[in-house]
């Protein structure tokens, strides 16, 4: 289980509502779906990572 | 490796090849007409001088009969003997300049031996000269000595006109070797590397037009909104690969809007 990765998606809507998750989807190119089935692997946290700070930089 | 990239240096190497094949088609042609140049300038001279000397030689028996002949009149005998020695001058000095310069050592051995010749049928003529003015123009006399001396010389010259024709054609033939062995190496080079360019612009074409057949082909699937079980797997460094990661991006959107659509109509 990714847990971790779940997380970011919630911390996306949370910060930037229901376009923050579908960005997410649309940076990481691991849907929220397969987010939950993926590994926390160091490179998916990595991607994650990037892409909410991506987000947080374009103000969602 | 970029496409853009690709297409540069598979440009590139299209006008190295043919730099390089002019530069060696041009370097080729140089040495053809540097080999030609050399004959012309050198053997082929060589056997047009021989066979100057040669008719010179018989041009020179041809005034001693002559003198024989006409002699008896002394403007004829002045006007035969100053062209009979002017022949017998051109042949020797010629055969003696040419002995110097030809390569070949047979032709240069039978010039030599055509020099002493030369000389001993001049003492001979020169007897029989004497002969036929001291004796009041007995040209029986004077051909007893001579008669069928000029023979061997002309023998001698004979052999190394056909000595020196020989040698151009053998040197012909040579050169004709050196250009059919250089045009067959140039074919055989600019073959393969024309073929072996072509193989390689041939993979890469194909390889793209593959690559560009599945994007289009997942394209096509997201155009008409048919993501079940869509998986974009097209990846590489090159655009075909970014644009294919930027599909991934759409794809897994999309699928999150879809889930996000059934959450909340549910």
């Amino acid at each position: 289980m990714a847990a971790k990765l779940t997380e970011y998606y919630n911390l996306a809507a949370k910060e930037f509502g229901l376009s923050g998750r579908i960005k997410l989807a649309m940076l990481t190119k691991i849907p929220s779906e397969k987010a939950g089935t993926a590994q926390d692997s160091p490179d998916n946290i990595r991607i994650f990572e990037q892409a909410l700070k991506q987000l947080r930089t374009q103000g969602g | 490796m970029k496409i853009s990239t690709k297409l540069i240096l598979f440009f590139c190497g299209v006008v190295t090849l043919f730099v390089l094949l002019a530069s060696a088609l041009l370097a080729q042609t140089r040495t053809v007409s540097a080999g030609y140049a050399a004959l012309l300038g050198q053997q082929v001279r060589q056997a047009e001088t021989a066979r100057v000397i040669q008719v010179s030689f018989k041009k020179q028996v041809q005034e001693w009969k002559d003198i024989l002949l006409r002699g008896h009149t002394p403007a004829d005998l002045e006007r035969y003997t100053r062209q009979f020695h002017d022949e017998e001058t051109t042949v020797r000095s010629g055969a003696v300049e040419l002995a110097g310069t030809v390569v070949d050592a047979k032709c240069r051995e039978l010039l030599e031996q055509f020099v002493a010749a030369h000389k001993t049928l001049s003492e001979q003529y020169q007897a029989a000269y004497d002969v036929y003015v001291g004796n009041h123009f007995d040209f029986k006399a004077a051909d007893k000595i001579v008669r069928g001396k000029d023979r061997p010389p002309t023998d001698l010259f004979d052999k190394v006109v056909r000595q020196l024709n020989d040698d151009v054609a053998a040197s012909v033939a040579a050169q004709e070797r050196v250009v059919a062995r250089s045009r067959n190496l140039a074919l055989i080079v600019s073959g393969s590397l024309l073929a072996g360019l072509g193989l390689v612009g041939l993979v890469t074409v194909r390889n793209i037009l593959q690559r560009l057949g599945r994007l289009k082909a997942v394209s096509d699937r997201l155009a008409a909104a048919d993501i079940e079980g869509l998986a974009v797997d097209i990846s590489g460094p090159d655009e075909i690969g970014q644009f294919g990661d930027s599909m991934k991006g759409v794809h897994a959107a999309i699928e999150e809007l879809t889930q996000l659509a059934s959450a909340a109509a549910a």
